[in-house]
């Protein structure tokens, strides 16, 4: 009897335990989605800024470790720190993603998500551009493959980037705020590509800052036959979350 | 001594008169109170210098990272001042945007911050129970050996 007692009470007191553990503030679960966005400056084409109408047939890039946060304080990408998260959730696998998928209109390309993470509001992201492993974009980290124009002149590309890269980045800058999940709900992050950042922007000044670092179209002509383009990537800043600013470092 | 009490006389009635003079005085006058506020201040500059003139300006308090808290535009300067609710400590996060250009600012109010990461942390009467559970197993171990020895 007395044993009944004892072992009732033991149950009694791992059960009550357990369930109060699990209604704690980590108790509550969401979904958590991350998109790779190449704009529409993939999706519809733009000129560069040498005059070179570009549009895009595929942008095959890949990514890998991608990690989302919750950092308080926030991550500055500015200070250039590596981030520290209070709550960090990732992606194990590398994905290869065609960011010029779809029409014009076409959403952002969702790469996978991520099931029962810790409700919160994720407020930085970090991943690696790294070499594909196989087909079809199999020993870079970017290729391109489209068609540009200028003054009757066409030219069908191909052209392929090695360089491997890590963007560390905070809070998505844009029309919504990204990352907050709730109890229950789904949240999204976004890794947006910024390509008017290599080749330049028509509709930008000349003498603005992102077409001064921009090597625009014509300094891509002659690797365009798909030889391996070798360019400072760190200096492009391709990564972004939306127009927030991510910390870049390329081999 | 008349002169004298006269000009007592004198002086009271002039007093008298002042300080009804200067009563109307009290009617007319001003009361200064002051509070003492956190202004913030942000100027927003693209990289190459230039004021983010007429940019949205988008603030979230920290309780609700959500909903903004308020909206406005920068002037011309690229400036924009807003006073915070310091009832509300923590991090307040200002995003300004303009023309495909962006950037999140976050400015920590008032002590104690709040941050969203409270995961992993225990209450009080889970801590008691886990210590209990603890306690329980411990003695009723040596309980049971206890016992085989007997």
């Amino acid at each position: 009897m007395k044993k009944g007692i004892l072992v009732l009470l033991t149950t009694t007191l791992l059960a009550v335990s357990f369930t109060l553990s699990g209604c704690s503030g980590g108790g509550e679960k969401g979904t958590l989605q991350f998109y790779a966005n190449g704009e529409d400056f993939v999706r519809q084409g733009f000129v560069s800024k040498d005059g070179w109408s570009i549009r895009f047939d595929h942008v095959y890039i890949t990514l890998a470790d991608i990690t989302a946060y919750q950092t308080d304080p926030p991550y500055d990408p500015h200070m250039g720190d590596n981030i520290n998260g209070k709550v960090t959730v990732g992606l194990s696998n590398a994905y290869t993603v065609d960011l010029a998928e779809g029409g014009e209109d076409a959403p952002s390309i969702l790469v996978d998500e991520i099931q029962n993470v810790p409700a919160g509001h994720y407020n930085a992201i970090s991943w690696n551009m790294v070499r594909a492993a196989s087909s079809p974009s199999a020993g870079h980290s970017l290729v391109m493959i489209g068609t540009a124009e200028k003054d009757g002149q066409t030219v069908d590309f191909t052209i392929n980037i090695d360089a491997e890269c890590s963007y560390d980045c905070g809070e998505y800058v844009g029309d919504e705020r990204k990352g907050i999940v709730s109890d229950g709900g789904t949240a999204d992050l976004e890794m947006t590509f910024h390509f008017d950042h290599i080749f330049g922007d028509a509709e930008t000044p000349l003498d603005d800052e992102l077409n001064q670092g921009a090597l625009g179209f014509e300094y891509f002509i002659g690797y365009a036959d798909g030889q391996t383009v070798d360019i400072n990537m760190t200096e492009m800043h391709l990564g972004h979350v939306g127009e927030g600013h991510c910390h870049c470092l390329c081999d | 001594m008349g002169a004298k009490w006269k000009l007592i006389t004198d002086l009271i009635f002039t007093l008298t008169l002042c300080l009804m003079l200067a009563v109307p005085a009290h009617a007319h006058g001003a009361k200064i109170e002051y509070t003492v506020d956190v202004v913030i201040e942000i100027v927003a500059a693209y990289d190459s210098g230039e004021p983010m003139a007429g940019a949205q300006v988008v603030i979230y308090a920290p309780d609700d990272p959500t909903d903004p808290w308020l909206t406005g535009v920068c002037n011309d300067e690229g400036r924009f001042r807003f006073v915070p609710d310091t009832s509300r400590p923590g991090t307040w996060d200002v995003q300004v945007r303009k023309a495909g250009h962006g950037d999140i600012v976050h400015i920590p109010i008032g002590e104690g911050s709040t941050g969203a990461g409270s995961a992993g942390g225990y209450t009080p009467l889970q801590i008691i129970l886990m210590a209990a559970c603890v306690i329980w197993g411990a003695v009723g171990t040596s309980l049971y050996f206890w016992r085989r020895r007997a």
